[in-house]
């Protein structure tokens, strides 16, 4: 390989045929002299502008289109020299960083020899060796092209905004298995919002037997095992479902506030009592009209219930997560739109609350597709108010114009799966911590189950690395129609 | 000496009597022969493309154009039509000679598709030294019998390339002679004999290998010198629909030069391009249109120039990438390193210095 050119912190390097080199690999740009190097990620691969190749390329088609044929006679074989100046290749690298005397730095102010500097290829060890990718926390997340493994530290996402994100079919969900698996062997608290059900058997294996995680993994399913008594709810939260979720107008939420006290002091909250207060309620039709069918709402939701002890689990699983650690899967499939905000609002509400009085340390919160229940005003206060009460998230989407910018401008951690539009290659390239180039260029053509995993957790090198396989029943399949099984 | 075995495959597609492969075969030892001895020495790249000089055309000037042209009705009849041409460049200099590579190609029309074979490129590292060993046993390969003898002077070092690079075209000439029967067969230039590089007697056996399998030699010249009443012959054409032939006469050479073919000017469609055309003069009158007629019915001919002839001429040519392939393959196998000498018309002229191709 040759260096041939600069400019700003793109390098381009020339290399031969037998130099193999794929977008995502790095480079190590040695100059001896200089005592220094420049680590370099290959973004694109593009033919090299070697003078001839269209005179070459033309004259084997004049025939109508249709290749001349024809046979070379060539005793020096010369021919083989020619196809290797011909696929000469151009790397398109992006400059990441300058090694000297072993340590890392992010400039890319100098410039190495042209003719004496050598080129080679950076394995991925070497590079989290220099880069200090390890820890004493490790998940490994998989391998990566050179068949070494790419393992990163768990307490690289504690604290941190993360987002996975990739088309349909991916590998998404898989990852984010991963991941929380991981963190609860760490003895951490996840909770996760899953809208199909495809993690409520993250404690079984793939032939159905029990794994080691079965005793942490808790599910609760709204209606079912997972219900709340009016009495245990803070009268903020009842008001965040019943103004952000079930959008009850102002003059309605006062009258609300005046009963929910008012019965509170009596010691009759609950929800029958609620709902004959309102029934009884003497004042605006349109004020007790819009009460009822918000107390329906709440009714029918088969989520609120008057017997305490049907109304502990959510509470029961954060204990028994806090110092074993333990995954509470809340499985929001068959919730309707509107129950399923009353059961985040809820759920947000009590993890805060639970922060705040530190019954709990941090929890790690797993949201998929969260615009399908998250209220716009909470995508900031996930990122910035409840990041400070020790709610650490990660978004999982394959639409990734549903998460606002300022999530991606705030993440720390980018899991990168395939996309080929473009539309969805610019949303995810806003991030603060990623340049667009290696998102369009990696991102695009990146195979399934492969990962270009950016930020924190990769010290800021880009990695691509498979996404290795979990003994764990999977439950994220699409059902199909035309299944042989 | 010890020659490295490399063997030439014979892989031509026409009917192979006895195909001699004798010069390519030398062709090959003399290459390797001359690279062995430029080893683990420097060289400056200057790739230069060589043209085969276009002959001077020092006729006595009473050449004169008939008037009325001969009109030729394509005639559809499936013939094959061949062509031949080779090139040579120079690739880069040592301190004791050039580098060179010479290629050739043969062309042919069949069942309307164009097919080719390429022979080459073979690469040479002439000098002074190994010039006439070299040369004469080239010469000796082929024409051993008849022509020459082991100890004839060899061309000088500028000159070497393109009578090379004609040894070569007139061994294909010769293999393509010897094997087309009733076919057409095109070369690039004149049937102008009695030069260094074209001996008469050497010209008149191809064209009489021609004639014995009933095909008919057709030289094209890309450009020509001759001229009636002063002006280009190629430039007086007649308000006439084409395509057609206009015959010459009046034209005589001077021993030794001598003309084998008879000189026409052919154009062969409404591009306003004609050319010179000789038509090997065994051949009687109605012989000639004949192959004009099958040439005009069996090939393309989109700027008055045979489309075979337009492939082997750009089948040959040696392509940037190519001189890089070549360069590659001298500096791998044959340890030449390449030296960046300064070019003396830039360190003395500066911007006014435009390099030796334009001094």
């Amino acid at each position: 390989m040759k260096l041939y050119k600069k400019e700003g912190n793109i390098l381009q390097v020339i290399s031969f045929p037998t130099e193999s080199a794929e977008k995502g690999d790095y480079l190590l740009v040695e100059d001896q002299d200089a005592g220094k190097a420049l680590i370099a990620q290959v973004i694109d691969v593009q033919f090299a502008a070697v003078p001839g190749v269209l005179e070459e390329l033309l004259r084997t088609l004049p025939d109508g289109g249709e290749p001349l044929q024809g046979e070379d006679i060539d005793p020096m074989e010369i021919a083989p020299h020619i196809t290797y100046i011909q696929d000469a290749s151009l790397l398109i690298c992006k400059i990441r960083a300058t090694l000297e005397n072993g340590v890392l730095s992010p400039s890319s102010s100098w410039l190495p020899s042209r003719s004496q500097s050598t080129i080679k290829k950076l394995s991925v060890p070497m590079l989290m060796k220099l880069a200090k990718i390890d820890g004493k926390l490790p998940i490994i997340l998989g391998g990566t092209k050179d068949s070494s493994l790419l393992t990163i530290d768990a307490s690289a996402i504690d604290g941190t905004l993360n987002i996975i994100t990739g088309k349909k079919g991916c590998g998404k969900s898989h990852l984010s298995k991963l991941l929380m698996v991981n963190l609860v062997g760490y003895k951490a608290t996840v909770v996760i919002f899953d809208l199909n059900g495809e993690y409520t058997s993250l404690g079984m294996s793939n032939d159905g037997k029990r794994n080691m995680y079965y005793d942490k993994i808790h599910t609760l399913t709204p209606g079912q095992n997972f219900k709340v008594a009016l009495e245990q709810l803070h009268l903020n939260t009842v008001m965040g479902i019943l103004v952000n979720a079930l959008h009850l107008p102002g003059t309605s939420a006062r009258e609300f506030r005046r009963i929910w006290k008012m019965l509170k002091e009596k010691g009759k909250l609950n929800m029958q009592e609620l709902g004959e207060e309102i029934r009884n309620l003497n004042c605006n039709q349109h004020v007790r009209d819009a009460l009822a069918s918000r107390f329906n709402s709440l009714a029918n939701s088969g989520f609120f219930t008057d017997s305490l002890g049907e109304a502990t689990m959510l509470d029961e699983s954060l204990i028994k997560s806090k110092d074993q650690g333990g995954a509470i899967v809340i499985n929001l499939k068959n919730t309707s739109n509107i129950d399923r905000q009353i059961v985040v609002e809820y759920a947000l509400g009590k993890l805060v609350d639970s922060l705040s009085n530190w019954k709990l340390k941090a929890v790690f919160l797993f949201a998929e597709e969260a615009h399908l229940y998250l209220r716009e005003t909470y995508w900031d206060d996930i990122v910035t108010r409840m990041r400070h009460f020790g709610i650490f998230t990660t978004f999982i989407t394959n639409q990734p114009d549903t998460i606002q910018e300022t999530i991606y401008r705030q993440a720390d951690n980018i899991f990168l799966f395939n996309f080929t539009n473009e539309h969805d290659l610019d949303v995810v390239s806003r991030a603060a911590r990623v340049d667009s180039e290696t998102v369009r260029s990696i991102a695009h053509d990146l195979p399934p189950h492969h990962c270009l995993t950016l930020g924190k957790v990769v010290s800021d090198f880009p990695i691509v690395a498979r996404v290795r396989a979990l003994d764990i029943k999977t439950m994220g399949e699409t059902r199909l129609f035309f299944n042989n099984n | 000496m010890v020659i490295e075995q490399y063997t030439i495959t014979n892989k031509y597609n026409f009917p192979q009597p006895t195909i001699d492969t004798a010069l390519p075969q030398r062709f090959l030892e003399q290459s390797l022969y001359s690279l062995r001895h430029v080893q683990h020495q420097a060289f400056q790249l200057n790739p230069q493309n060589l043209h085969q000089p276009t002959l001077t055309e020092q006729y006595p000037s009473s050449i004169q154009l008939k008037p009325e042209p001969i009109q030729i009705k394509a005639d559809n009849q499936e013939t094959l039509i061949a062509a031949i041409d080779t090139s040579t460049i120079k690739i880069g200099e040592t301190s004791t000679g050039i580098i060179v590579a010479i290629r050739g190609a043969i062309t042919w029309r069949q069942n309307h598709s164009y097919k080719y074979t390429r022979l080459g490129p073979f690469i040479f590292h002439i000098t002074e030294d190994n010039k006439n060993t070299v040369y004469n046993t080239l010469e000796h390969a082929y024409f051993s019998t008849t022509y020459s003898s082991m100890h004839q002077s060899a061309p000088n070092l500028m000159q070497m390339p393109t009578r090379l690079a004609s040894l070569l075209e007139r061994w294909m000439q010769t293999m393509v002679a010897k094997t087309v029967k009733e076919g057409i067969i095109l070369f690039d230039g004149s049937l102008t004999s009695g030069t260094i590089d074209t001996p008469t007697q050497r010209l008149r056996e191809i064209l009489s290998y021609a004639r014995r399998n009933c095909s008919t030699v057709l030289a094209f010249s890309k450009a020509t010198t001759l001229r009636a009443n002063g002006i280009l012959i190629t430039e007086q054409l007649p308000d006439h629909e084409p395509p057609y032939l206009l015959e010459t006469s009046g034209l005589h050479s001077k021993p030794p030069i001598l003309l084998l073919g008879d000189v026409y000017v052919a154009r062969l469609n409404r591009a306003n391009f004609a050319f010179r055309l000789d038509i090997d003069k065994e051949t009687n009158a109605d012989q000639r249109i004949c192959a004009m007629q099958k040439l005009v019915g069996n090939d393309l001919y989109m700027q008055s120039y045979p489309e075979t002839l337009r492939l082997s001429h750009i089948l040959c040519t040696f392509t940037a990438n190519e001189v890089l392939a070549i360069k590659h393959f001298i500096t791998r196998k044959h340890g030449i390193e390449i030296v960046n000498r300064p070019d003396m018309h830039r360190l003395l002229f500066g911007p006014f210095g435009k390099g030796e191709i334009y001094s």
